[in-house]
């Protein structure tokens, strides 16, 4: 093995009133990738934030080929080439992709005012060559899908002649094919050399790419260990200080109750194509597909947040008219966003404004003032049942973590009685240890005889939850699966483009038990 | 159940939180602060400014503004802008005019008018912003010109006076309070703005219009997928805000005891303005109204102290400007280190 | 950061105070009397040569005055507030010229019953407190206008008014007095449009070429104050259109466009004299010596014939 082209040491970092870093430490050879582990507010950000000149150090000491170095900022970053690709991707969308990559640094015709295009656009292309990218640099920004945006970021990171590359997440956003993609441009750029800090949740990506891992724990370090051959328990237990009960997919129910939901040929342009399915009181249906498979799509549509071209949707065996939210909300659905802070909660209210928020006027009265009281007690309630980690109910939301926002928002249903909830990628961006909980939450909202739907892009999230599990594809519904199914199966009906053959669907859709 | 202890989110928040709302407090207190300083600084520096009479002419020339940027305060918390305060100011005092003195009824008929005309008014903006979709900016604009329009041509052009309706003068400039006590003739256009201001706060503060005005404002797409039904909401609110317009219609025709078909653009430049003194965040979700209060009787004591101190007219101007500026800074020092 | 903060706006606060309160002192210095001038406008020119000739006047009589006025003219509430700021500073006497008279009632009796005597000046103020009231008659010079009009085209013809205003006092006298005239003495004159531009520049531009567009045959246009009748002009000029201009008041613009030709003449006020006459008015009645019930400052036709002649040239201002 090489030596350590990054050593970072003994770094301390407090914000007032938290100890967010405290003796960490990082090592990271040329031509690796070094998974970097932890739940959220382990101190990964933070950590990488100081490697890359956004906060400075307390204490510690930064090495690069075993020199010690100061990074007083981003820019003094960029200059020893160390580059960070944060998980919100930071493009001006209107501008070009060369652009974008040089800017601030366009180069100048001799003595002018003007930017040399040409220059700029071939520098870029070159770029591109050496990651095997065919993009056009002159494409706007905002036009790329989410990968190919991330890929211009990659490259802007190379245009520094980056020696070290911090990736926050950067699979968040993608498909398999663009996973595939974006592994390969990583696995180039070790043979030339540049090392890599990989930040993950996705257990499965980093037994991929990463050869070493590093896990921290309440802004401490804990341990690195090589990917290969440390068995993924081990990590998660590292991650999260105890082991994890090896909680089974509970066992399906079998009821013969009535559907609580039932669709019928919901169509909306090419983003919905005759999608039909029914959900139990007590089952989670799982929703399994590709990026763009109209999953989410379906959700919005049943919720009334979309208009639909066509279809019925029944709640107890009756069609109801759903055109707004308000609608849906009025039958008794709850849709629990992918996108909490844009569309589930109101950040900068507190958690007791946000349970209530659905269920406001129940606690008004006649004269329009709210029963403060009432809604305190209640939020309190929740908060207490749901294991909501906030110092008060009246603590505003964003201060809160991902999973005790996530309750936040699972709260706001509850208390609108709602019986069947829609979740749309429930633990994205929530840590290992509150993701169990969530699961843990979901069973047992089923258990009380709640119909629920989960979306997730993570097939092992999936499995472990649902009842049954329907896979989309293209607006489609191909196939609905029992629980148990195998990743292969998931995946051919997740990749069967346009043959959704209508004697198999009907059967697996309304079926469902084999 | 360890699992998020660890989280900064959890450790910090306390913390954070507290000091949140104890910048909150801050905020108000500093632009309190300001005020004090004013008013002491003045004077000081004149000893005519701290007189009975010149105390009250501040407050007097307060009301109005002060009862425009309620109004404001209420519409702008929802993340929109309401261009038209100044204008429908005026629209509401014509219709007063028009419906006591040209047409002679009683007060209190005139009253109901102008502040009915009011509410109208703020549904066809709601309804304009919440169900065409069109930005408040665009809406209020719009509004702000057909208002201003439709005075013109329903006063004919000219003032209207309202010599023949006695005791209408009494509605800004009467003292309730004098009668009360006769050391304080605390005119009732001042008590008229108190009042407002306490309704204001009170709904803000209290009421599930008010919760709805702060959630529109935090996050209109996650109260709208919370089943609420958002339109209306925003309609009531800019209804709220309009009606309120219909008071400083009252209370600034009332004041010159006419209305003046002319009057009233820029004046919504004036309300923003003192709403921005006062903390209220432009973008929405934020907002007190105290804070407008306070904002208001800083443009005001202003305005008159540099009179009082004969500063020139052309530098007035430029230290008004300087502070608003000054003001919505200390604002971002604030939000910065939150 | 708290403290830097409070630190900040303390020390803004104290620059502020410093900065206006060194002004102050600097003018409140000595004991001489105090005259608080409000009128109805400040950045034009108009105002700003009637605040030369109070001025002129405050240095000659050896008293101290301020000159303030709102932005626009209709703006009535804030000229209610100066005036109640202007009486808070307790003056000797005040000059006054009202945008709306009845709105400024109660003001000028607390002045009243405080002995402090109102000017009224640039037009009336309808009440009896004022003293006196220094001012143009522009109903009679508007229909000097009106003649001189008739003459240029030749006594008939289709004609047009642009003008600032339709609510205050100036707007309707000017049009008024001119309307008047025409339909009285001469009856082969057609008035095709009345529109009005608040006596700004470019709308009225605008509204001049939209009247031309409209009358091919239009022979000639009245603007009714500064702002209106350079918007005639720049109209005109910009529809290469030959036609017989009228203007009201003077400024460099107007005063080239006379001199240039493209103006065929104009009336102009005395607005020096009415500032003069405000002040030297304000001392006298403070002195306790009776002043006339109204002084006319006097208003006068001037073309490129008689522009430069000294009693002409002294009323006109840049």
């Amino acid at each position: 093995m090489s030596a350590p082209l990054l050593q970072m040491d003994g770094i301390d970092k407090s914000f007032p009133g938290v100890r967010a870093l405290h003796q960490a430490r990082f090592d990271l050879r040329a031509g690796e990738v070094h998974a970097l582990m932890g739940e959220n507010g382990a101190g990964k950000s933070t950590l990488m934030k100081i490697l890359s000149g956004i906060y400075q150090p307390d204490a510690g000491e930064i090495r690069l080929d075993n020199k010690p170095v100061q990074v007083p900022s981003p820019r003094a970053a960029q200059d020893l080439g160390i580059a960070i690709i944060h998980q919100e991707l930071n493009l001006m969308p209107d501008l070009s992709a060369a652009e974008n990559i040089f800017i601030g640094r366009e180069p100048r015709k001799r003595l002018s005012f003007f930017t040399d295009d040409a220059k700029l656009n071939a520098d870029a292309a070159a770029i591109f060559e050496t990651m095997h990218l065919k993009l056009d640099p002159r494409t706007p920004v905002g036009t790329l899908s989410i990968a190919k945006q991330q890929m211009v970021e990659i490259a802007k990171a190379l245009s520094f002649r980056s020696r070290v590359l911090v990736m926050d997440e950067p699979t968040a956003a993608l498909n398999d094919a663009e996973i595939a993609d974006l592994f390969a441009i990583i696995a180039r750029l070790k043979a030339e050399g540049v090392g890599i800090v990989y930040i993950s949740h996705k257990m499965d990506e980093l037994k991929r790419i990463a050869d070493r891992v590093t896990v921290m724990r309440d802004g401490e370090y804990v341990a690195t260990v090589p990917m290969a051959e440390t068995p993924v328990e081990r990590i998660i237990a590292m991650m999260v200080g105890r082991a994890l009960s090896d909680e089974r997919p509970p066992a399906p129910e079998e009821n013969g109750r009535e559907p609580l939901l039932e669709v019928r040929a919901l169509n909306r342009g090419a983003a919905i194509r005759d999608v039909s399915f029914a959900v139990r009181p007590g089952e989670i249906l799982g929703f399994a597909g590709l990026m763009g498979a109209g999953r989410t799509e379906v959700a919005r549509a049943i919720f009334g947040a979309d208009p639909l071209d066509s279809g019925a949707i029944l709640v107890r065996g009756k069609e109801i008219a759903i055109r707004r939210p308000q609608d849906a909300v009025r039958a008794g659905i709850g849709y629990l966003s992918e996108d909490r802070k844009h569309f589930g909660l109101a950040t900068g209210m507190d958690v007791r404004d946000n349970v209530a928020m659905a269920s406001l006027s129940r606690f008004t009265t006649p004269g329009g003032f709210l029963r403060e009281g009432a809604m305190s007690e209640t939020a309190k309630r929740y908060i207490a049942q749901l294991a909501i980690k906030t110092p008060s109910d009246r603590q505003e939301a964003r201060l809160l973590s991902g999973g005790n926002q996530q309750k936040v928002v699972i709260a706001k249903w509850l208390l609108r009685d709602c019986e069947v909830l829609i979740f749309d990628e429930p633990t994205r961006g929530i840590d290992v240890g509150a993701k169990a909980e969530i699961y843990k939450l979901l069973n047992a909202l089923a258990a009380e005889g709640r119909a629920i739907i989960v979306i997730s892009s993570e097939l092992p999230e999936v499995l472990r939850l649902s009842h049954r599990i329907a896979v989309m594809c293209e607006g489609r519904l191909t196939g609905v699966l029992p629980a148990g199914a195998s990743q292969d199966e998931i995946m051919r009906l997740a990749t069967q483009r346009g043959e959704t053959s209508g004697d198999t669907r009907p059967s697996a859709a309304m079926g469902g038990r084999r | 159940m360890s699992s998020t202890t660890g989280t900064p989110a959890g450790t910090a928040a306390p913390g954070a939180a507290a000091k949140a709302r104890f910048s909150g407090a801050q905020q108000r207190l500093l632009a309190f602060a300001s005020l004090i300083v004013l008013v002491v600084g003045f004077s000081l520096a004149s000893p005519n400014f701290l007189q009975t009479s010149n105390i009250l002419a501040i407050l007097q020339a307060t009301s109005v503004n002060g009862v425009l940027a309620v109004a404001a305060t209420l519409v702008i918390i929802t993340g929109g802008i309401d261009l038209s305060v100044g204008t429908l100011m005026t629209f509401c005092a014509v219709i007063a005019g028009v419906v006591l003195t040209n047409w002679g009824m009683p007060l209190p008929v005139g009253i109901l008018a102008a502040l009915a005309a009011g509410a109208a008014s703020g549904v066809c903006s709601g309804t304009i912003i919440a169900k065409l979709k069109v930005p408040p900016f665009i809406a209020t604009l719009g509004m702000m010109l057909i208002l201003k329009g439709l005075s013109l041509v329903i006063s004919g052009t000219r003032p209207i006076y309202f010599n023949a309706t006695p005791g209408y003068t009494d509605i800004a400039q009467g003292s309730l309070v004098g009668t009360l006590i006769p050391s304080v003739p605390l005119p009732n256009g001042v008590l008229i703005l108190f009042l407002v201001a306490l309704v204001a706060h009170i709904i803000l503060r209290k009421t599930i219009l008010g919760r709805f005005t702060f959630a529109l404002g935090s996050n209109e797409e996650a109260v709208r997928l919370s089943g609420v039904n958002v339109d209306r909401w925003k309609i009531a609110v800019y209804t709220l805000a309009g009606g309120i317009c219909g008071v400083a219609g009252l209370l600034i025709s009332s004041r010159l005891n006419s209305a003046q078909p002319a009057l009233g653009q820029g004046y919504e430049l004036d309300a923003i303005a003192a709403v921005v003194i006062g903390g209220t965040s432009l973008s929405g979700g934020r907002g007190t109204i105290v804070g407008t209060l306070i904002g208001a009787l800083i443009i005001s004591v202003l305005t008159n102290g540099l009179r009082i101190l004969s500063v020139a007219q052309e530098w007035q101007t430029v230290v008004t400007g300087s502070i608003i500026i000054l003001a919505v800074y200390t604002d971002m020092l604030r939000r910065r280190k939150v | 950061m708290i403290t830097r903060r409070n630190v900040l706006a303390a020390l803004a606060a104290g620059t502020l105070l410093a900065a206006t309160g060194g002004i102050a002192l600097a003018q409140e210095s000595g004991q001489k009397m105090y005259i608080p001038v409000i009128s109805k406008g400040f950045q034009h020119q108009f105002w700003q040569a009637v605040k030369s000739g109070a001025d002129k006047a405050a240095a000659e009589f050896g008293v101290e005055i301020t000159f303030e006025g709102p932005d626009t003219e209709s703006q009535v509430d804030r000229q209610i507030d100066m005036l109640a700021a202007a009486l808070a500073k307790q003056p000797t006497a005040i000059g006054f010229a009202a945008l709306d008279s009845q709105a400024a009632i109660p003001l000028l009796q607390q002045a009243k019953d405080a002995n402090i005597p109102v000017i009224a000046f640039d037009s009336g103020v309808d009440s009896d407190i004022p003293v006196t009231t220094a001012a143009t008659d522009n109903v009679a010079a508007a229909a000097l206008a009106a003649d001189k009009m008739a003459e240029l085209i030749g006594g008939k013809g289709q004609i047009a008014l642009v003008v600032h205003d339709q609510t205050s006092r100036t707007g309707v006298d000017r049009r008024d007095g001119f309307t008047n005239r025409i339909t009285e003495k001469y009856p082969e004159i057609e008035i095709v449009s009345t529109q009005y531009g608040g006596g700004d520049q470019l709308q009225s531009t605008e509204i001049t070429k939209s009247i031309l567009q409209a009358n091919p045959d239009l022979k000639g246009i009245f603007g009714a104050n500064e702002g209106s009748a350079i918007g005639v002009v720049n109209g005109a000029r910009e529809l290469g259109r030959q036609i017989v201009i009228i203007g009201y008041d003077s400024g460099a613009q107007q005063k080239q466009a006379i001199k240039d030709g493209v103006m065929a003449g104009a009336i102009t006020q005395n607005p020096v004299g009415i500032g003069y006459e405000t002040v030297k008015a304000a001392v006298q009645a403070a002195k306790g010596e009776s002043v006339p019930k109204t002084i006319d400052t006097g208003f006068f036709w001037y073309d490129k014939s008689n522009m430069d002649s000294p009693e002409i040239a002294a009323v006109l201002y840049d």
